[in-house]
């Protein structure tokens, strides 16, 4: 119970810091993407205005007349430009393709000037770059940048210069492999100071709740004594007043009482035993089919007495569960005495035992009055009791449903009920079987 | 019987000894274990009751030593403990039986019936010798179909004489045996009880079993079968 608390600690712990963790690396490599794609773009920007620069215009026989020998890539003398470029090109003012170098392009100039990031498909595309090693094949990301050049009011054409980003991605993978890892270090990091802090914080309920524990365990034990004498005293009183009739009953109440009480000290004492869990030396096979007919014998009669059909289910073949029998018993007991208490006269009762894949079932189904959606949720808490059950089970204590859970629980099995008002309820205890042995 | 009932409540204690002293027996009731374990070596029980928890010494240290003295009498165990660990754990320190508090006052009589009889003698819920019958449980003597009731302390001392025939026993040993311990007695209490006791006997046709052996104690001596 503790664990399952520590773990769900532990995982949402992991959780909320990984999420937080998640959006702070996704910001920070977006802001770097951002930042990179900045640089490039002023350093493209730079480049085009000097090869803008560069153009000479001139008007011979009354036509404009463009010479692009002085702009560095594009004309013939050329001079290097220091980085790479992916292609120079150069349009006229009509958006025609005068003049490029690199890769051609591959449709009519759109004329949207600025800075746009494609993606050149091209297998001769070889940019101008030391780094040949690069796949021709493979597509290129470029940045390119479209400046409209003008010569005093007159547009003149537009450069088109576009420069590779592979240095930028190639940069951001590595970026964002790093981050990724470290990510999952982190998470793996978070993971364990979660699980430890989950530790740490469990430990204080631990304590209380085992001091809770302990506390049912030793009071429950302490009071043995005093009812005990209680009881003793109250029945020699009993013997000893043979001839005072009149104080009898007075004595006879005290020692129902204190059976009674008793009885609420053992299912208390049962509780706080066996919360959590059995360990494996307590378990020894039982075979189920003996202990639900032993249980079932022993109620024959009562059910008889309150003239209830009771009709037993017990298949031929054996089914084998690991448990504590006296337990197991128990809870099956607690079962039948419900069904006895809460079914009328002329009404019937089911007891089955079933063997699944993986489990095994016994039911206890009863014809009886039914328990309203309202209690049904609640008829497993300690000393939960139905306006009906206070009226009819003048004895119990409401713990006896408690029992048969914690029972099935630490078998590692469920229980569960279904019930419909005034139609009847069925109960179900699942236990798992370990081994099963054919008959 | 010759009982000791350790049991360090006194609400306990005292309820125990009322219905043990009621069904017969002789009960030497204490509250503590060293007590106790003084009262083991001073005297003989046919039956000890204990209580698992006492003060100093623990009823299962006393069950133990008591067995390791070589001592058989039967012990019935009591104890709040009810885990099958805690049972075992008892019987193995040698107690016969467990009953778990709280104690009821008629399973707790069936079980010190049940230890009772135990002893060779008993056949049933009564002891005989030859034609004599003891009943344990109505406190009377029956021989030849005559029946005598008994006061306790004469049951308690034909129930000795009973299970210790032919056996000369002295008045200190009936001392120990019919009275509590502790108990302050007259001086000629013996003789005064074994006179009572010879005229029950009377009644059924058997006074002259019990014998004086002057100088050393009285004698249970059935007479020979030509006698009967």
């Amino acid at each position: 119970m503790f664990n399952r608390s520590r773990r769900n600690l532990a995982c949402w712990f992991t959780l909320s810091m990984g999420s937080i963790l998640v959006l702070f690396a996704v910001t920070t490599y977006y802001l770097r993407a951002e930042d990179k794609l900045e640089a490039t773009d002023r350093l493209l920007y730079r480049k085009t205005r000097l090869m803008a620069a560069s153009v000479e215009y001139e008007l011979s026989e009354g036509k404009p007349q463009v010479d692009l020998e002085r702009v560095p890539v594009l004309g013939s003398g050329t001079l290097p430009l220091g980085t790479e470029l992916a292609y120079v090109r150069w349009y006229s003012s009509r958006a025609q393709l005068k003049r490029f170098f690199g890769e051609p392009p591959s449709q009519p100039l759109e004329i949207s000037s600025g800075f746009r990031t494609v993606r050149s498909s091209d297998r001769s595309s070889e940019p101008l770059s030391d780094n040949t090693a690069r796949n021709n094949a493979e597509k290129v990301w470029l940045r390119q940048l479209t400046l409209p050049v003008q010569e005093g009011n007159e547009l003149i054409g537009y450069l088109q210069v576009a420069t590779p980003l592979s240095d930028i991605r190639a940069d951001l993978r590595q970026f964002q492999l790093a981050l990724t890892l470290t990510m999952l270090v982190t998470l793996v990091l978070i993971g364990l100071t979660g699980w430890y802090l989950g530790g740490v914080a469990m430990q204080p309920i631990k304590q209380t709740y085992n001091q809770l524990q302990r506390f049912t365990a030793d009071a429950s034990h302490e009071l043995r004594s005093p009812l005990s004498a209680s009881l003793t005293n109250a029945q020699v009183a009993l013997m000893l007043a043979a001839e005072c009739p009149q104080i009898q009953p007075s004595l006879q109440n005290i020692i129902d009482s204190t059976q009674s009480m008793n009885v609420l000290v053992n299912n208390l004492l049962m509780l706080a035993r066996y919360k959590g869990g059995l360990t494996p030396d307590l378990l020894k096979p039982v075979n189920l089919n003996l202990l639900v007919s032993e249980s079932a014998a022993s109620y024959q009669a009562q059910f008889d007495a309150q003239k209830i059909r009771f009709i037993i289910c017990i298949p031929e073949q054996s089914i084998e569960v690991q448990a504590d029998s006296d337990l197991l018993k128990q809870a099956v007991d607690n079962l039948l005495s419900n069904a006895c208490k809460y079914t009328e006269e002329g009404e019937t009762v089911w007891l089955r035992l079933g063997a699944y894949a993986n489990w095994a079932t016994v039911q206890v189904v009863d014809m009886g009055m039914g328990i309203s959606k309202k209690d049904l949720i609640h008829i497993f808490d300690r000393f939960y009791r139905t306006d009906t059950g206070r009226v009819r089970g003048g004895d119990g204590f409401g713990l006896g449903l408690s029992i048969v859970e914690q029972v099935v629980e630490a078998h590692g099995g469920r229980v569960w009920a279904t019930s419909v008002e005034h139609k009847g309820s069925t109960f179900q205890i699942e236990l798992p079987i370990r081994s099963r042995l054919q008959s | 019987m010759k009982v000791l009932l350790v049991e360090d409540d006194r609400r306990q204690l005292m309820p125990l000894q009322t219905v043990l002293c009621q069904a017969g027996h002789t009960v030497d009731g204490v509250s503590d274990g060293e007590t106790a374990q003084w009262l083991l070596s001073e005297r003989d029980y046919d039956l000890l009751i204990l209580d698992w928890m006492l003060p100093h010494v623990s009823g299962v240290q006393l069950c133990e030593h008591y067995r390791a003295s070589g001592k058989t009498a039967p012990v019935l165990m009591i104890t709040a403990k009810d885990t099958t660990l805690d049972k075992v754990t008892g019987l193995d320190a040698g107690a016969d039986d467990y009953i778990v508090k709280p104690i009821d006052i008629v399973e707790f009589m069936a079980r010190v019936r049940a230890l009772g009889r135990r002893s060779p003698i008993c056949q049933g819920d009564s002891l005989s010798l030859h034609n004599l019958y003891l009943h344990l449980d109505m406190l009377t003597v029956e021989r030849q179909g005559k029946v005598s009731p008994l006061s306790s302390r004469e049951f308690q001392l034909l129930e000795y004489f009973m299970r210790h025939p032919q056996q000369v026993l002295t008045r200190d040993q009936i001392e120990q045996a019919v009275w509590e311990w502790g108990s302050e007695i007259e001086s000629n209490a013996i003789t005064v009880l074994v006179r009572k006791l010879r005229k029950r006997l009377q009644v059924v046709g058997a006074a002259a079993w019990v014998e004086t052996i002057y100088g050393m104690g009285y004698r249970l001596s059935p007479p020979d079968k030509t006698d009967i």
